[in-house]
């Protein structure tokens, strides 16, 4: 019997037998890995950051269709340069332990974060603020030493949530074993694979409608399936795509899927022959059906990208297509001297999907005679080989596959991260080692204006120049899938793969 | 036998020092940098040496062992790179599951290992034999990860009566202690039934048959004596692998143990955990080990040490 009839029978067997209905109100919430800790600005991982939102809250925030939202912040203004911003905070907001939330409070917290001795890992957040004036009890002003347009946004990122100032105070560096914010639940324990938070009956938007929320780690994605099959979890966000046919029947259980913001591309070392050669690079691209990508790789939950960054980020335009053509992929190659092809080699973390996707990319490129080796990384063996490269020309990275998603909603840290000439490891992502004066250009213009429409104009420049030079193969932007049981409302995934859970409720 | 038990106690130390500068190696020999890891994807390389010197890792490899082992002498493991907390405690949270899961699996598997071989071995070429090690190399061929599934799509989807995974309460340790004690079951299996046959061949048990004593007694008190000694050889190795932690049951059934501890630690190179982890392993085996030597003894109090 192999494993999707085993599945698939296991899905009838509940269609005959309904578990018995949940007694507590408790949301149950099943999620691949352990969180790594509880100090939303020392951590890295999205499922740590978005279960910290439970607890949590920054002056900014995003709706479920990532629109960036003020939370504890009431408005703001910038000056035109952006390196201003006077931000109104609320004032009806107490954290968990009682304290006041203020300006006091804003400004303990960003400069903790900011504070480079504190080596906490989101520091680059906030690492352009030179200084945070507290205006009055409820107005601070942030003053940056270089222009930042998307500054807001970086403050709606989760490393940028306020903690209580008399937590930290009390807990110093152990504040991630004491979480204390203004959330919609109050933190209560954080075992082995599991965190357990309960309702703060005090939230300022109202309490919440369930009393407890649970998230538990759980590897095994068969048994998160079981689980919501059983009525022990209610929710299972990324939910694996080939699993979806085994529950689509059960009247108990619906999937959601809606697109992410996570974007997969192959990186193309520019630094290296024969990608330092703009038609390869092309060439590449028109010999990749990304259409079969997706359903390929992703079951055909995914769409093909039309640019750098995936629609879902703010000032995405349609920089143009790269569409599926052998004949016009052969004439590239063969106007670049490679008529024959090359032989190259391709890497990525070792897991089931980019192994899939690397097999899809080998097949592909044999069309047009090129010779592609598989090395897939183990993370920590990736971290050294690819992230931690002191300079350009150590690098030994010829293709890479991977994706990327950008937890500020916003383009600047979908574009600049991955192709600012300067950007390369180790510093950032840039590893496909693109310079382009003029994509460099249009991205630092677009950080120098806090004006949405200059910065849209930017934005769409570097897209367009950046689609055109090929950086990288440009492939898809897989889609969100969750898992819930039917009785459960208000919960729902994020596009950067984390999810909300403030407004659950049980329909019964 | 105090003196000897003393004389094993100090012999240990060579070895867990041993162990100790082996896995200390190991674990910095393997290619990725923790500092990375911990200072978080869009750090700056210089963020990246200041964790480097903040976590101690900019020293020189001897002189970081030597911190290591000054430390663990006085019984501080050091704090987890990824979660922060101390070493002690988050070994401290998973290791009763992990002992708890092992001890059950053994206690049932060792028993009806040892019913199934001593009947096989009685009963040879008959059809109590042929069931008996049907059993057993199924037993051993069941691919734990798939019989796992199995026994949740059984017993938690279709009927309901038992919990998909997770630790609690005794309605959690069944299938879990029943798919990690399978294969020790049919190990123990063969190799009672093998035993047994051998000891059967023995003078002993055929002058004890000859001057009259009942069957039973020859099966279970003659033979089955002398049968124990390779046996708890076996159940010891066997135990002492299992409070390793199994990965593949931990990460099935949810279970949060060591197993999964360690393959987590590994991935982020969580150097104190993965150290304190496979130190606790060789304990545990050192510790076993002794064990079953003093068994030995009072299985047979003809084996004498000196």
């Amino acid at each position: 019997m192999t494993l999707k009839s085993l599945l698939i029978s296991s899905a009838l067997g509940v269609a005959m037998l309904a578990p018995g209905a949940v007694l507590a109100k408790d949301l149950t919430v099943a999620i691949q890995n352990n969180l790594t800790g509880l100090d939303p600005t020392n951590v890295n991982d999205t499922l740590s950051q978005t279960s910290l939102r439970l607890i949590y809250q920054g002056l900014f925030g995003f709706d479920e269709d990532m629109n960036l939202v003020p939370l504890l912040a009431e408005s703001y203004e910038s000056n035109g340069d952006a390196t201003e911003f006077t931000i109104k905070l609320r004032h009806d907001v107490k954290f968990h332990d009682g304290t006041d939330f203020n300006a006091d409070a804003v400004k303990t917290n960003l400069d903790r974060l900011r504070n480079p001795d504190n080596n906490l890992s989101r520091r680059s957040l906030v690492s352009m603020i030179s200084d945070v004036q507290v205006v009055d009890d409820y107005t601070v002003k942030l003053v940056l030493d270089a222009p930042f347009g998307a500054m807001i946004a970086s403050l709606a990122h989760p490393g940028a949530m306020i903690i209580s100032p008399a937590a930290l105070a009390e807990y110093g560096d152990d504040i991630d074993r004491h979480p204390v914010g203004t959330g919609a639940f109050i933190f209560q324990n954080w075992a082995a694979d599991t965190l357990e938070v309960s309702r703060n009956d005090d939230y300022w938007k109202g309490p919440a409608k369930v009393d407890n929320v649970i998230i538990r780690s759980v590897p095994e994605s068969g048994a998160r399936m079981a689980m919501l099959q059983t009525g022990e979890a209610q929710f299972v966000p990324n939910f694996p795509p080939e699993l979806i046919k085994v529950i689509e029947n059960n009247p108990d259980l619906t999937v959601e899927t809606s697109p992410s913001i996570v974007e997969y591309y192959v990186a193309l070392n520019n630094n290296k022959e024969p990608f330092g050669n703009k038609k390869v690079r092309q060439a590449l691209n028109y010999a990749v059906d990304k259409d079969a990508f997706c359903k390929i790789v992703f079951s055909g939950l995914c769409k093909p990208a039309d640019s750098i960054i995936p629609e879902g980020l703010s000032f995405h335009v349609n920089a143009g297509d790269y569409d599926y053509d052998l004949d016009k992929a052969k004439q590239l190659m063969a106007e670049a001297g490679y008529e024959d092809g090359f032989s190259t080699e391709i890497w990525a973390n070792s897991n089931t999907e980019s192994l899939r996707a690397m097999q899809f990319l080998q097949q592909q490129l044999s069309q047009i005679n090129v010779d592609l080796n598989i090395v897939p990384l183990e993370a920590g063996v990736a971290a050294q080989r690819i992230w931690s490269i002191e300079t350009p020309e150590d690098a030994e990275v010829q293709m890479y596959y991977g994706g990327w998603s950008s937890s500020t909603g916003d383009a600047d840290w979908g574009i600049r991260p991955l192709l600012l000439g300067e950007n390369t490891p180790p510093n950032m992502f840039n590893v496909a080692y693109f310079t382009d004066d003029k994509v460099d250009a249009a991205i630092n213009g677009a950080i120098s204006t806090a004006n949405p429409e200059e910065r849209a104009t930017h934005y769409e420049t570097a897209q367009k120049l950046a689609w055109e030079g090929a950086p990288w193969i440009f492939l898809g932007v897989a889609d969100l899938i969750a898992a819930q049981t039917a009785d459960v409302t208000g919960v729902h995934m994020l596009p950067d793969r984390g999810f909300l859970l403030e407004d659950a409720a049980f329909s019964e | 036998m105090l003196s000897y038990l003393i004389k094993r106690l100090l012999g240990t130390i060579p070895v867990i020092l041993m162990v100790t500068l082996a896995v200390f190696a190991f674990v910095h020999m393997l290619p990725g940098d923790p500092a990375r890891l911990v200072a978080g994807p869009e750090a700056t390389a210089s963020d990246v040496a200041a964790v480097r010197a903040a976590l101690g890792l900019d020293q020189s490899l001897p002189h970081q062992f030597l911190t290591y082992i000054t430390h663990t002498v006085q019984g501080d493991f050091g704090v987890s790179l990824k979660t922060r907390r101390p070493v002690v405690e988050e070994i401290g949270m998973r290791l009763m599951p992990t002992v708890w899961l092992t001890v059950i699996a053994m206690i049932w598997s060792v028993a009806l290992g040892l019913l199934i071989g001593v009947v096989s071995a009685v009963k040879r070429g008959k059809w109590p034999d042929y069931g008996g090690m049907i059993l057993a190399v199924s037993g051993i061929s069941f691919p734990p990860f798939w019989l796992g599934l199995l026994l949740i799509n059984l017993f938690s989807v279709r009927l309901g009566w038992l919990p998909t995974g997770g630790y609690g309460t005794w309605q959690h340790f069944l299938m879990p202690s029943f798919t990690l004690g399978l294969g020790v079951a049919a190990v123990m299996a063969r190799f009672t039934r093998s035993a047994f046959i051998e000891i059967a061949r023995e003078d002993y048990v055929r002058t004890a048959r000859a001057k009259g004593v009942p069957e039973r007694s020859v099966i279970w008190h003659h033979s089955l004596r002398n049968a124990l000694i390779p046996i708890i050889t076996m159940v010891g190795l066997q135990f002492g692998f299992l409070l390793g932690g199994s990965i593949v049951i931990e990460s099935v059934f949810a279970w949060p143990g060591v197993g999964r501890l360690l393959v987590d630690s590994v991935s982020y190179r969580d150097y104190p955990v993965i150290q304190a982890l496979v130190l606790m392993f060789s304990l545990q085996f050192i510790f076993i080990n002794l064990l079953v030597d003093i068994l030995y003894v009072l299985v047979n109090p003809e084996i004498r040490y000196k």
